[in-house]
């Protein structure tokens, strides 16, 4: 179990607005954002494609700098090391080293967080293990399938058993195996009373495993709360999303 | 330094399973059976040819693998999406051009220290000598210049794409080393605006000539002062960071285009 900072939110953004200069005027991908994720939650962060979820995620992940506002992880700035210490983060597409091997990438990983000797090899083994990686872990990763590379980023994503998961887009390509492998990474994590920050725009699997949601739309945050309280009993999430996704696009198109 | 190790150790796994290198391994065995068979008017014994060439063959190559591997170190990780999942970890951008400036300086250093260790077999076996004290010289200060080159390409990588960074890295390394010794004997007959713009040519470009130890070796001199070789190394070392910071600024507030930015 982990010792939460007593009251400082997992993820806190406040204000966040990004703005990306371009030739037929400027794109504002973030305008406003504030929300706060409690420490040892899944938090789902929904939004249809193009709403600035990846936007909001590189801002946290300090890939970019925001126009304006701020975003802190577990208490610090995203600038700060030491909140990616505690961090791990599993992207949308399974990018990595394809020359490696399964093993080779999670000792690598290992070894940028400062773990060293049989704590490490032992933790390889173990992450290996866990995503079902142990027979191919000494094959090069070229040689994987899409669900294979999906897992050991996956493992890669867990080397330092981080206190805050940032997931961004996970399912995305992936077969019902998969989806349930990452269901069960996100059970896994809230059992460990870790904070799991899951960016999806597959609202069956975000009313699975969320406990709360935020919904961006056009960049702005449309909606945020318990996934129970703002869907309702006679709704479902997918009609909520779909409702509120409208309604802000006829907004806009009237003003 | 944990951090750049291992990404030093990336740049070099990557370099030996992609198999680039090994074209420079089939030159350096052309290298060697031309070196082997060579004679010269008849002249056999005649080793200084051998030298010439084998280290003529250890420079260029190492000029040309230095600057193709510097170049697409960070673009790479840019374009392949390895930079995302690489910075959210403790990596500072830092550390990532310093990593990369060193697996690529290393991996170089190795491929043209084996031209180095065959050249100096080729002409022991021909009956020549190969001091062992100007070997190790001229090996640092070529060490030192490979530095400098892998610098660069880091460099005008943060500015550029691969291809553009890789071409100005080959012209601004290979006027230094073909243009820089010869403006002192040019600046004598120049006068007026054209000697001003050699004299600004002569102290912007990098004097490459300083760390060529090649004549030495090639006519079995001694030593050089080790005085002048520290200064050498340090030039080298500065000249090193300043290109490496360059790097960092140009890289430090990047916005990295690959993936769903919007």
């Amino acid at each position: 179990m982990v010792i939460h900072d007593a009251v400082k939110p997992a993820i806190d953004i406040q204000g966040l607005s990004v703005t990306f200069p371009s030739r037929g005027g400027a794109v504002r991908a973030l305008r406003d954002v504030s929300f706060s994720v409690e420490p040892g939650t899944v938090f789902g962060f929904l939004g249809p494609n193009g709403a600035g979820k990846t936007t909001a995620i590189h801002v946290l992940l300090g890939f970019l700098q925001p126009t304006a506002g701020t975003a802190t992880l577990l208490g610090q700035p995203v600038s700060e090391k030491i909140a990616r210490e505690r961090l791990g983060y599993l992207a949308e597409n399974p990018d990595t080293y394809l020359f490696l091997t399964g093993r080779e990438l999670l000792t690598m990983t290992g070894r940028l967080f400062r773990l060293r000797g049989a704590e490490l090899a032992k933790r390889v083994d173990r992450l290996l293990e866990e995503v079902g990686l142990s027979a191919a872990a000494d094959r090069r990763i070229a040689s994987y399938s899409r669900g294979m590379r999906q897992r050991i980023c996956m493992a890669q994503s867990l080397v330092n058993d981080p206190d805050l998961l940032i997931l961004d887009e996970p399912t995305g390509g992936l077969d019902p195996l998969g989806r349930l492998e990452i269901r069960r990474l996100i059970a896994d994590r809230r059992a460990a009373g870790k904070t799991v920050f899951f960016s999806s725009h597959e609202l069956s699997e975000v009313e699975l495993v969320c406990d709360q949601v935020a919904i961006l739309v056009r960049g702005r945050l449309a909606a945020q709360g318990k996934t129970s309280e703002l869907v309702g009993s006679n709704e479902s999430l997918e009609r909520y999303f779909i409702n509120l996704a409208t309604a802000e696009t006829d907004r806009k198109e009237d003003g | 330094m944990t951090a750049l190790w291992t990404l030093a150790k990336i740049v070099w796994l990557e370099m030996l399973r992609k198999k680039e290198i090994y074209v420079l391994f089939i030159l350096l065995a052309a290298l060697l059976l031309a070196l082997i068979s060579l004679d010269v008017y008849g002249l056999g014994q005649v080793t200084g040819y051998v030298k010439e060439i084998g280290l003529l063959g250890a420079w260029v190559l190492g000029w040309i693998l230095a600057v193709n591997t510097s170049v697409r170190q960070l673009p790479q990780e840019e374009r392949r999406g390895t930079v995302f999942p690489l910075l959210a970890k403790p990596v500072s951008r830092l550390e990532l051009v310093l990593g990369k400036w060193l697996g690529s300086w290393t991996i170089v250093c190795g491929a043209t220290f084996c031209f180095y260790a065959a050249t100096w077999g080729v002409t022991l076996l021909r009956g020549g000598t190969f001091a062992p004290a100007v070997v190790v010289q001229a090996a640092l200060l070529h060490a030192a210049a490979l530095g400098v080159v892998a610098a660069l390409g880091i460099a005008l990588s943060t500015r550029m794409n691969p291809d553009a960074a890789a071409a100005t890295a080959y012209v601004v390394t290979g006027a230094s080393f073909l243009l820089v010794p010869r403006v002192p004997a040019l600046l004598v007959t120049s006068k007026g605006l054209s000697g001003a713009l050699l004299l600004v040519v002569y102290n912007l470009l990098p004097h490459f000539e300083l760390f060529d130890e090649r004549r030495r070796l090639v006519h079995d001199w001694g030593p050089a002062h080790g005085g002048a070789i520290s200064g050498a190394l340090l030039y080298g070392a500065l000249l090193t960071a300043v290109f490496l910071l360059l790097a960092w600024i140009g890289y430090r507030k990047k916005k990295f285009s690959r993936g769903d930015i919007l």
